[in-house]
């Protein structure tokens, strides 16, 4: 459980958060029909899942979590009911600060990928990771590897399906598969392959 | 002037026509991992149409005094708070099922269809509108998650909210269950038929192709 | 020119939209309503909840013990009620600290946990009570059936059992499952009668002493395994975890040293 490495492993392929958990669809659908458009949204999914999700376990642990309060003499307080609307606001804040500094220190960057940044804060996948974080126990460190596992996993899976997609602007589909109905058949194929990776079963 | 609304299209319109999930793209998220049974399509499909009409109303009631520099939030803010309401009536009341849904109920606060709807509609109308719009909505999103859970959990189990239908063969039947049908895969082919079967009977909703071949100007080889 | 409206509700609802003041007061407000409604509804509902829990565990394990061949009987003579005790996880004795009313109390204190070492942690809970309530059956002055409580990490969330070990503390009596997030169908099927119906019977410990349960990958091919689930591997190695964890020194092992030595 604690062996970080098969962490990311199992973050990044067996639960893979679109294919294999449903997680982010709206987003990973729309945005899958071009290439760029699918490595730009890889990469702000992995940064921003790498921030926020260590970012809401300290938030949760500090303040949230059942005995957080017990340096201020009040160990029975119990605020774990409001994680959600933390956790939502701790992602909106985060998704808005990083595009700042993006935009600040790194123009170029910005123009290319900055535009996917306010999309996240309202994408089931960010604050899926955070809630998996919640519901899994994990420490700081597993938070970080998880986040940033997720986020690759995303990633992968959307430059697949990018390429794919691509390709397909020249195939002669038939007219009520085009677009949305080709996209969901194509990901259930690839969802397919990465059911193979449940058999990687974590050493004990 | 206030429009007149037709109250009927507003509902029925997103039940085939302007369904949200298979012709807007909208709220698929949470919709696929809840399918696996009709128990819990059933309870996903009535929470997020309670979420959806409370929060329709509720924005609607406030639309004209929202900041624009703060709207965004605003809107998340109360879907989220409806969420918690809703989460811990189900924990109270339905503690099975709620265990089961895990943390895909708390994912209606990111569902694209209620964020959607709220600013699309929600913002722009007057509560009742608002409501019937939310309510069609819901329906709609509803069929599609019942048709789903309904047809994965009659093929991968052979039973229907749990009661038999097909007997098992373990159990002494004739019907062994598809395997698949439990796995996530099966969800999106079985959501991507759905969404060509709809089509191919409503031609005016595809989507135009992206590149069209230039005519033949010489005989092929 | 209207006179000034002395009406402060109305003279905030008539500023625009985009001036300061309104803008941080509709946000005060929306987050002070909000947050009144979710409390309200948590405070309101969480005796609910928590009598609602109770209130299955007990259906639970009285379901569990009258569903195993031969306690019926002996839950008969008993009179149905089982003795109880909280224990000290460390020392294997009862506690005359805490008691069942109290133990809720207890647990919410950080400082009656122990953290696990990642070795010894193979049911992937991270820290470990140090107060239990077992459960005791007793057929006169010998015990005949021992009810206690186990947790572990599985697939896709926690998973809380009761498990019933007959009174050679080493053969499985029977099992239930009282809460879990594993996938319905799959996974989820530990909650069946089928499924724990492969646990009575079952051996923990070999005559050497290790600990050799486990849930097979398939076909349960020793007397120290159940049959698997297909499709649910790693619910099975978490239940493994979880009965090894419990079961072994960490856990309940010095309670059954001790009820070995005839303390109980």
């Amino acid at each position: 459980m604690t062996d970080l490495w098969s962490l990311f492993l199992s973050a990044a392929f067996v639960d893979n958060m679109p294919l294999t958990l449903f997680l982010g669809l709206c987003t990973f659908l729309a945005l899958s029909r071009r290439a760029e458009s699918a490595v730009g949204l890889g990469i702000a999914m992995t940064g921003v899942l790498g921030v926020t999700v260590p970012l809401n376990w300290l938030i949760y642990q500090g303040l949230l979590a059942p005995g957080a309060w017990a340096w201020a003499g009040m160990p029975a307080l119990d605020l774990s009911y409001l994680a959600l609307i933390a956790f939502i606001g701790v992602i909106a804040a985060t998704v808005q600060l990083l595009e700042m500094l993006l935009d600040r220190f790194f123009p170029a960057i910005h123009a290319a990928f900055g535009v996917f940044l306010p999309l996240l804060t309202v994408q089931c996948a960010i604050l899926a990771g955070s809630l998996f974080m919640v519901d899994r126990g994990y420490d700081f460190g597993e938070s970080v590897v998880f986040g940033l596992g997720s986020g690759v996993g995303f990633a992968l899976a959307v430059v697949m399906l990018g390429a794919i997609r691509t390709r397909l602007a020249y195939a002669d589909l038939p007219a009520g598969l085009r677009g949305l109905g080709i996209a969901f058949i194509l990901t259930g194929i690839m969802s397919l392959g990465f059911a193979s990776f449940a058999q990687m079963a974590m050493s004990q | 002037m206030a429009e007149r609304v037709d109250f009927w299209a507003t509902l029925t319109d997103p039940l085939i026509r302007q369904n949200p999930v298979t012709l807007q793209i909208l709220g698929i998220c949470s919709a696929l991992a809840v399918t696996t049974s009709l128990a819990t399509a059933l309870t996903m499909s009535v929470s997020l149409t309670v979420v959806l009409t409370l929060s329709a109303v509720i924005i609607s009631l406030i639309r004209r005094h929202i900041p624009e520099s703060i709207r965004l939030i605003v809107q998340i803010i109360i879907v989220a708070s409806l969420v918690i309401v809703i989460d811990q009536i189900l924990q109270a009341y339905f503690a099975e099922i709620s265990r089961s849904l895990s943390i895909y109920v708390s994912l209606i606060t990111t569902n694209c269809l209620v964020l959607g709807r709220t600013e699309a509609y929600a913002r722009h109308h007057t509560p009742l509108p608002a409501a019937v719009d939310a309510i069609g909505n819901g329906l709609g999103y509803s069929m599609i998650l019942l048709l789903i859970g309904g047809i994965r959990e009659l093929f991968g189990r052979g039973a229907l909210f749990g009661w038999p239908v097909m007997p098992l063969a373990d159990a002494g039947g004739w019907f062994t269950p598809l395997g698949l049908m439990l796995l996530a895969p099966s969800a999106f082919f079985l959501l991507g038929g759905l969404v060509w079967a709809i089509r191919s009977l409503w031609p005016d909703k595809t989507e135009a192709p992206e590149h069209t071949p230039l005519p033949r100007t010489r005989p092929a080889e | 020119m209207a006179d000034p409206d002395w009406n402060p509700w109305r003279r905030l609802l008539a500023l625009p939209n985009e001036s300061r003041t309104k803008t941080i007061l509709v946000a005060f407000m929306v987050a002070s309503v909000c947050a009144l409604l979710v409390s309200g509804a948590t405070v309101l509902l969480r005796p609910i909840q928590d009598a609602n829990r109770a209130a299955e565990e007990q259906i639970r394990i009285e379901t569990l013990v009258s569903g195993i061949p031969g306690m019926a009987d002996l839950l008969a003579q008993a009179g149905g009620t089982l003795s109880t005790a909280v224990i000290d996880l460390a020392t294997g004795q009862a506690t005359t600290a805490v008691t069942p009313d109290t133990l809720a109390a207890a647990l919410a204190d950080t400082s009656n946990w122990t953290a696990l070492s990642s070795d010894a942690d193979i049911a992937g809970l991270g820290r470990r009570p140090n107060f239990a309530q077992v459960f005791l059956l007793r057929d006169g002055a010998d015990i005949s059936l021992v009810l206690l409580p186990i947790s572990g990490m599985g697939y896709g969330g926690r998973i809380d059992a009761f498990i019933a070990l007959r009174s050679d503390m080493n053969t499985i009596a029977g099992i239930t499952v009282t809460s879990h997030s594993e996938t319905p169908g799959l996974g989820g099927r530990i909650e069946e009668a089928a499924w724990q119906a492969g646990f009575p019977g079952t051996e923990l410990r070999d005559t050497a002493g290790d600990l050799r349960f486990a849930v097979a990958r398939a076909q349960a091919s020793s007397p120290y395994e159940v049959d698997g689930i297909t499709g649910a591997t790693r619910t099975g190695l978490g239940v493994t975890g979880m009965v090894r964890f419990w079961l072994g020194p960490d856990g309940y092992g010095p309670l059954i040293q001790a009820i070995e030595r005839g303390e109980f």
